[in-house]
């Protein structure tokens, strides 16, 4: 499928929704640009660095935090959604260099409590935050909300397309296989993580953001709901982790979900996405998306096109010089002892 | 031959034996480790000439494992010191040891599972634009003979397809020194003998070649220099002929 | 400021046995499978939340629930390693991690379902108080402290005298080895994973009598547990109980200073410090990461 297209239309569609759709379809499309924002910053760390990261909705909800204050503090809601995504990158740039030392578990726990801390902040300085009772805004127009949304979520989706074709994705992806072994071969590990860190926080701080401008309101349980958390994650896995396209695939497949028992029956829908994620985990790994593309579930991975296009591409070394090492026969020098004592 | 000590106002400098104004690339010099009560390396000391197929044999326990890590920077030793082209390496990373030109494969193979040969080759690549580094990942390949595997899975190939993936893959790196770890075992002697022309290849071309292995046949056939390991010191070193005939290791090896 | 030191201090050390026990459990199931049981929590929450009902509800005596419970909870622990975690034990970790951190949700919203949103009680149980060191304590309180202390110290003599817990030991340390040497590893996890999940259930049963239960008990205990393990040291049990004692103080005397909020967050802070300055844990021989 050629993705730049498919992003185009996607595109288009979302140009022409505010003028036709209803304000309940409008209103669904945004909690779906929402989480696809979301389920792509979670597949950049998640996906293709592997690192177990159940610490998203901290930046969500310190996004949300910024935002609402200095909306509160009289400024423009897309700057502050701006400001928003820039303080949960300086978090990931701070948190990031001590926490991705960490592996495996240590990092799942590590990212798990400091979602929990945060909300634990939010309540305990209630002087800045008015604690449980939460901050409230005046309402603002949903349609510019609508757009930033769509651009975040159309550019992040691009992104991903321009990262899984590119060598920072393959470094990435070495850091999911072997982090060891790609460190000893000269893979800059450590800063590949940061930088891919920070970049899987810019997202959730500024859409964290605009949450709280769509809701005109936010409290800790709202900011750092694990439902936002597990919705991502349950997308992402759904989805294809690792994928051009398994967020998104898994975003819409969910959202139309969520939409359907959220409001009702939020204890089932939660109990649900449990339910999902182990599904996905147990029986297909590897995402709709891949299974799609083998037509196999379980342990097989879609294979990426970018590069073979581009080594189908190259011209054989016809160039007159030698392909690599001088491959020409030559006597191999008889007295190879000269050097030994 | 080596030259009167007395000439040479650095022979105390050097590990024993060493004979002088050689080019080293890699010099180890008197490195111990011990695990715990047990003597890995007892003041292990070999020097590999810039250009040459240096090699380490022993039997298992030897020693020769610990000191192929200690070189690769995955061990730290507990004394003596590793020389890269001159620069004191001992307490270097295995990421800042691969920064001075040093290329290397794993015994147990670490390929990359889930991504393709191609890819396993070029997200290594350095100081190369995508393009250069596929067309270098395209040549290695033709050169190792195995193009067929492009795109095949990691995870997909046979063990001795690792084995030649990752010499193409440590190759990526343009190395100037290349640490291969026991890259004969287990597999077949036609395979063996393939890898044997690749490495007199990559010799020729400037490359010199540093490995361990327990494979005495092909070892013998492949190698300039031979040191031999037994209980972590080294107990016999030359040209295989010499090592051969040296009744030493006819004791503890053969 | 006129600190009640002394209150603070037994109330810390008696709220840090709890901790052990909880801690203690997941630091088995962690050495043994090296992944973290997010669904951990969960067993203690429901193990509070089905004595409640046992006690209060079906008025069975509180010492059925002791036997009861940590039983039942080691069967779903069973269940669980059977079902879940066996099954990924060739995929990557990140698969175990999102398995467990499922359950966990999973347990979670079947037991709002169940038991509701709200706080329960067990009123009655365990009444009175004694004196100890010069502080008035309530029963239940003193005996939950005695229970997960002396059951935290016999699962530690456990492992270091059986034949069972060396052989679980020697998998924690060196799985490799101990296939060679012979000893079923799958029996082994087993073992581990009940026993452990066992510990989280007890933990339940002795608090539900002094802390109101909830469905959400489960995730804000793990936080606490997690602390515990790494301050201790992963894998490393005596240092899990040490660090238990030194946390529940920290935790009794910051909740004193700065709100039971803030309080608890402390506990995140000093776990994130010695994960940054010595990721092996104070206490611990270390793990691998």
């Amino acid at each position: 499928m050629r993705i730049p297209l498919l992003i185009l239309a996607l595109g288009a569609a979302l140009a022409i929704l505010p003028f036709v759709g209803s304000e309940y379809a409008l209103s669904f499309t945004v909690q779906l640009l929402m989480f696809t924002a979301l389920a792509y910053s979670w597949n950049i760390i998640g996906g293709y660095a592997g690192y177990t990261h159940f610490g998203q909705v901290a930046f969500f909800g310190l996004g949300a935090y910024v935002g609402a204050l200095l909306i509160g503090a009289g400024w423009h809601w897309l700057p502050a959604a701006g400001a928003a995504s820039l303080a949960a990158v300086v978090l990931a740039l701070v948190l990031g260099g001590a926490m991705l030392r960490l592996k495996g578990s240590f990092f799942a726990i590590g990212m798990y409590g400091l979602a929990r801390v945060g909300e634990n902040f939010a309540l305990g300085f209630d002087g800045i935050t008015q604690g449980g009772t939460g901050l409230y805004l005046t309402p603002a127009d949903l349609k510019p909300i609508y757009a930033a949304l769509a651009v975040i979520a159309l550019a992040l989706i691009y992104g991903t397309h321009r990262l899984d074709n590119a060598r920072f994705g393959l470094q990435l992806l070495t850091i999911r296989e072997d982090e060891t072994a790609a460190e000893a071969l000269g893979v800059r590990t450590t800063r590949l993580k940061i930088a891919a860190f920070m970049i899987s926080a810019a997202a959730p701080g500024a859409v964290g953001a605009l949450y709280a401008t769509y809701l005109a309101f936010i409290d800790p349980a709202t900011a750092f709901a694990p439902m936002t958390e597990l919705t991502t994650i349950a997308m992402v896995l759904l989805g294809g982790l690792g994928t051009v396209l398994g967020p998104l695939v898994g975003a819409v497949l969910l959202s139309v979900v969520n939409e359907l028992l959220w409001s009702r029956f939020p204890e089932l829908y939660l109990g649900l996405v449990g339910v999902i994620i182990l599904g996905a985990v147990l029986f297909m790994p590897r995402g709709i998306v891949n299974a799609v593309a083998r037509r196999r579930w379980r342990w097989s991975a879609a294979p990426r096109a970018g590069l073979r296009r581009l080594a189908d591409a190259v011209p054989a070394a016809d160039t007159g010089r030698r392909a690599l090492p001088e491959t020409a026969p030559a006597p191999r020098a008889p007295d190879v002892s000269v050097r030994s004592t | 031959m080596s030259a009167p000590a007395i000439l040479d106002p650095h022979a105390d400098q050097r590990p024993a034996g060493v004979a002088p104004g050689r080019d080293d690339i890699l010099v180890v010099d008197g490195v111990s480790k011990r695990f715990g009560g047990r003597v890995a390396l007892d003041a292990a000391s070999l020097t590999v000439a810039r250009g040459s197929i240096t090699g380490v044999i022993g039997p298992n326990g030897s020693g020769k494992s610990t000191l192929f890590n200690i070189v690769a920077g995955a061990l730290k030793p507990d004394g003596g010191a590793v020389r890269i082209n001159g620069r004191d390496t001992t307490r270097h990373s295995p990421a800042q040891i691969c920064r001075e030109g040093v290329g290397r494969t794993f015994q147990i193979s670490r390929l990359f599972a889930e991504m393709t040969v191609l890819e396993n080759l070029v997200a290594i690549a350095h100081g190369k634009s995508d393009v250069q580094a596929v067309e270098r990942a395209r040549e290695l390949l033709d050169f190792l003979e195995i193009t067929a595997l492009r795109d095949r899975w990691g995870s997909e190939l046979s063990y001795g397809q690792r084995k030649l993936v990752e010499i193409a893959r440590a190759l990526m790196l343009e190395p100037t020194l290349m640490l291969l770890d026991e890259p004969f075992a287990g597999i077949n002697p036609r395979l063996q003998n393939r890898i044997v022309e690749h490495l007199d290849t990559l010799r020729r071309d400037g490359l010199t070649l540093f490995f361990i292995d327990h494979e005495m046949r092909i070892v013998l056939e492949v190698c300039d220099e031979l040191y031999v390991l037994a209980e972590g010191r080294v107990i016999a070193r030359g040209d295989p002929e010499a090592v051969r005939a040296d009744p030493a290791v006819a004791e503890a090896y053969f | 400021m006129n600190a009640p030191v002394l209150e603070l201090l037994v109330g810390g050390v008696l709220l840090g046995g709890l901790y052990a026990l909880m801690a203690g459990g997941l630091n088995l199931i962690f050495g043994v499978m090296r992944v973290v049981n997010f669904a951990h929590g969960e067993f203690l929450a429901i193990g509070a939340l089905v004595t409640v009902s046992l006690v209060a509800g079906a008025q069975a005596p509180y010492w059925v629930a002791l036997i009861v419970v940590p039983a039942g909870a080691a069967l779903a622990g069973l269940v669980l390693q059977t079902f879940v975690i066996r099954r990924l034990a060739d995929a990557p970790l990140i698969m175990s991690l999102l398995a467990t951190y499922a359950v966990s949700t999973v347990l979670v919203n079947a037991a709002i379902l169940i038991w509701g949103g709200g706080y329960r009680g067990l009123p009655g149980v365990l009444s009175g108080s004694v004196r100890v060191a010069g502080v008035d304590v309530s029963v239940a309180r003193f005996t939950a402290f005695l229970v997960a202390i002396g059951t935290s110290l016999a699962v530690w003599i456990f492992l270091r005298s059986t034949r069972t817990g060396r052989a679980i030991r020697s998998v924690a340390q060196a799985p490799e080895l101990a296939i060679i040497s012979g000893i079923s590893v799958e029996r082994v996890r087993n073992i581990t994973f009940a026993l452990g999940s066992a510990m989280a259930g007890l933990a339940g049963v002795l608090m539900a009598p002094t802390f109101a239960s909830d469905a959400q008990l489960g995730s804000r205990f793990l936080i606490k547990a997690f602390a515990v393990i790494i301050v201790g040291g992963m894998g490393s049990y005596p240092g899990a109980i040490a660090a238990a004692m030194l946390l529940g103080i920290l935790e009794v005397f910051g909740g004193y200073a700065f709100g039971q909020v803030i309080g608890s967050a402390l506990l995140y802070l000093v776990m994130l410090a010695v994960l940054l300055v010595r990721p092996r844990g104070l206490l611990g021989v270390g793990a691998r990461i």
